[in-house]
């Protein structure tokens, strides 16, 4: 909707580039100072981050992240496709609370409360079992969004040929609606991944809460907590990127 | 009982203000993402990318313990304020800007061909319709930011869920606790949700 | 993914060349279990101490970052301390060798831990008190402590605990520092961190003007930091027992005969010399008198 750029708009481009330009240089180099003066930027202090034995640490943490997550997803994903499929005021209800309530309040309740009611799960489903009933809401929120922008005139045309209900839904409606969703589920996977972080409370060895063990131990608290900032962003960035890749394969075999 | 008081008056004045940061900040990122200087959209990018695909509380535990070393000392409170609206500002920005590029593409385009100029079809056609886009959006980024606020009781400032587990561990009445906390919290959302529609239906 | 791994190993043929960091405290734990007892007595059919022979290993709930106590080291996976020690100890005296894992627990989490049988034995500075006596059985007490106060080195005006009154004052979540601190004194500004060193990075920053935590904690803290400095003594009794599953007087007996046999033995002051011992000068204090 912009013009098509003319001399005097291009000049003014260029001026505000260089302005702009300079001023986030100068917000750069204003962190970097401090953090210099501060003694953060030595080598010395970074240099660990450059061993093996550091990296596989870390990269462990990952790993249990990562297993983490997944069991989270199956868990949730199975969670919100029930609620979605039986939309009736409980599950509506289950989903408004779940939206509402942090998930740490979740994690503590299955700490501190359920346990003096005899039930007590081991460390790592205190983390996936909270995790997957909050995530449970969003992902029936996403499958009925995905369900609902299919054209019912599918779901016609698929029962006046005479197929089953289960079946319209199964390979009429359902294919059609993983595409519409696939942008939301990446989001979603994106912030179940760093809803795992939790782990940092109840103490289950994930990437942050071995951050923090590793930062206790060397006494590198920015530069371990940057660098583990930095794993996520990769990881995430990674997660994106393989689901934008995926998007563009599908679109091309469905057309 | 005045921990409760604190608590919840700690996670409510976290949630206006980190909020309120989040706008702004949120805003700015979004302005620099439209705007036809690459510079300033790439950065504008970066700035989205960079702080929404790293969790909270490794933000939170990066400003509490780490910036510090750096020589940036500030209060418990306003340290968690700023991690959880600059975290926030980066969905802000993401909701704002798909709702200026929703309208963008097809109105603005037809405002532009009706003669109106850049800034009078952004004036008169393109943010009085985004402005109403945005406000669902924006009102499910304030609920969870309500949420998020909760991460801030791990870095020690006292908040609604940190006040709920130390009141626990000293009368031992975890089911009435929590669900009272539960409940305050869903009031909270039930508020902004509220908020939202009124505001919805006051927009032309 | 892919990038990622191969990201690191250059940085593993980096970090090769770069040379790596010694081990603090390997070996040290050879020479005790050379003396250690091991169980040949009778066992019951499925007792704990049968469960645990059976599976092969003790799970034990501790730290991974107290030093002194049960300290990990990341890079080489030692872990060390008089706590870590004494599991290994506990290991090798029921099954012959010091096969012990270590699930990290906090004070929030270890009673869960131990009620679902995740874990054998919770040694994590665990105070006995009667509240908690109620939902653990406890052996010992193996270590005599109690909560002290730190501060940052020239602070001034804090003498006592009950200088403490008005101030912000730091304390481990879910710790019995917690108590410790309302009790003396009622209108000190309670803040609290996750773990012993949150605590002590944030006392460090201004945070909070002083530091309620185990004693055992803060002399181990403030070997390794000179900035830190102890006030007064314990202004708390605090006897650290061994975690056991609520009800288990097998166990518990099982566990207790064995820490009077460190006690006799002198291996128990030992233990104490390769640890907190490091730190604190003088001999080694007499183990506190198991109950019966």
């Amino acid at each position: 909707m912009f013009d098509a750029p003319g001399p005097r708009f291009r000049r003014r481009v260029f001026w505000v580039s260089v302005v702009s330009g300079l001023v986030l240089l100068g917000l750069v180099a204003l962190g970097l100072r401090q953090f210099a003066a501060g003694g953060q930027l030595e080598p010395v202090r970074w240099r660990p981050y450059l061993t093996w034995p550091v990296w596989r640490y870390l990269l462990g943490g990952l790993w249990s992240t990562v297993v983490a997550a997944c069991a989270t997803g199956v868990l949730a994903m199975a969670g919100g496709l029930l609620l979605a499929l039986r939309p009736n005021r409980f599950t509506r209800a289950y989903a408004e609370v779940m939206r509402t309530v942090p998930v740490l309040l979740l994690v503590y309740v299955m700490l501190f409360v359920l346990p003096s009611f005899g039930v007590n799960l081991p460390l790592f489903w205190k983390l996936v079992v909270p995790l997957a009933l909050s995530h449970a809401a969003s992902y029936a929120v996403i499958f009925r969004a995905g369900v609902s922008a299919v054209d019912p005139g599918q779901r016609e045309a698929g029962l006046s040929l005479g197929m089953p209900d289960g079946v319209v839904t199964r390979f009429v409606v359902l294919p059609q609606a993983v595409r519409h969703m696939t942008p939301l589920l990446v989001t979603q996977a994106v912030s179940l991944l760093k809803d795992t972080s939790l782990g940092y409370v109840v103490s289950y060895a994930e990437l942050l809460f071995n951050g923090r063990v590793l930062a206790n131990y060397n006494g590198l608290l920015i530069q371990t907590f940057v660098v583990v900032a930095f794993v996520y962003l990769v990881v995430n960035l990674a997660l994106s990127r393989l689901a934008h890749r995926l998007e563009a394969a599908r679109a091309r075999t469905a057309r | 009982m005045s921990l409760v008081l604190e608590g919840f008056l700690n996670t409510v004045a976290l949630t206006l203000l980190s909020f309120g940061g989040a706008l702004l900040a949120g805003l700015l990122v979004a302005v620099m993402r439209i705007v036809p200087v690459p510079l300033l959209r790439a950065a504008g990018a970066v700035y989205v990318e960079v702080w929404r695909n790293v969790p909270l509380l490794a933000w939170l535990v990066l400003f509490v313990f780490g910036l510090p070393e750096a020589g940036v000392k500030m209060p418990l409170f306003w340290t968690a304020f700023t991690a959880i609206a600059l975290y926030e500002a980066a969905f802000v920005a993401e909701a704002l800007r798909s709702g200026v590029n929703a309208v963008a593409s097809g109105q603005g385009e037809a405002a532009r061909a009706l003669g109106l100029s850049v800034r009078q079809s952004l004036r008169h056609v393109i943010l009085p319709q985004a402005l109403k886009n945005v406000v669902q959006p924006l009102a499910n980024i304030a609920i969870a930011l309500t949420m998020a606020t909760a991460l801030a009781g791990v870095v020690g400032v006292v908040d609604m869920t940190r006040a709920a587990q130390r009141i626990n561990l000293e009368f031992a009445q975890p089911l009435l606790v929590f669900t009272g906390v539960g409940l305050c919290y869903l009031v909270m959302a039930a508020g902004i949700g509220f908020g939202a529609r009124a505001l919805e239906r006051r927009l032309p | 993914m892919g990038r990622l791994f191969v990201a690191a190993l250059l940085l593993f043929v980096a970090g090769c060349s770069g040379g790596s960091e010694a081990v603090p405290g390997g070996g040290k734990i050879d020479a005790l279990l050379a003396k250690a007892p091991v169980y040949a007595g009778q066992v019951t059919p499925g007792s704990a101490v049968d469960r645990i022979r059976k599976r092969g290993e003790l799970l034990i709930g501790g730290s991974q970052d107290a030093p002194l106590l049960s300290q990990l080291d990341p890079i080489s996976g030692e872990l060390t301390g008089f706590d870590a020690y004494l599991g290994k100890l506990l290991a090798h005296h029921i099954l012959g060798k010091p096969s012990a894992e270590l699930l990290s627990a906090t004070s929030e989490t270890r009673e869960p831990l131990l009620a679902n049988g995740t874990v054998d034995v919770i040694i994590q500075t665990y105070t006995i008190t009667p509240a908690r006596k109620e939902r653990v059985s406890f052996a010992g007490p193996y270590y005599q402590s109690g909560q002290s106060i730190a501060v940052r080195k020239g602070t001034s005006g804090i003498s006592a605990p009950a200088d403490l009154a008005g101030r912000t004052v730091i304390v481990g979540a879910n710790t019995p520092g917690v108590k410790a601190v309302q009790d003396a004194a009622p209108t000190a500004k309670i803040v609290e961190f996750g773990s012993d060193p949150e605590c002590l990075t944030a006392l460090k920053q201004g945070r909070g003007e002083a530091y309620v935590q185990d004693q055992a904690i803060l002399v181990a803290d403030a070997s390794k930091d000179s900035e830190l400095q102890l006030v007064g003594e314990p202004f708390t009794e605090d006897p650290y027992g061994i975690g056991i599953r609520h009800g288990d007087a097998e166990f518990t007996a099982f566990v207790n005969d064995w820490l009077r046999e460190l006690g006799k033995s002198g291996l128990w002051q030992e233990v104490w010399k390769q640890t907190i011992g490091t730190v604190v000068t003088g001999d080694a204090p007499a183990p506190p008198a198991i109950a019966s």
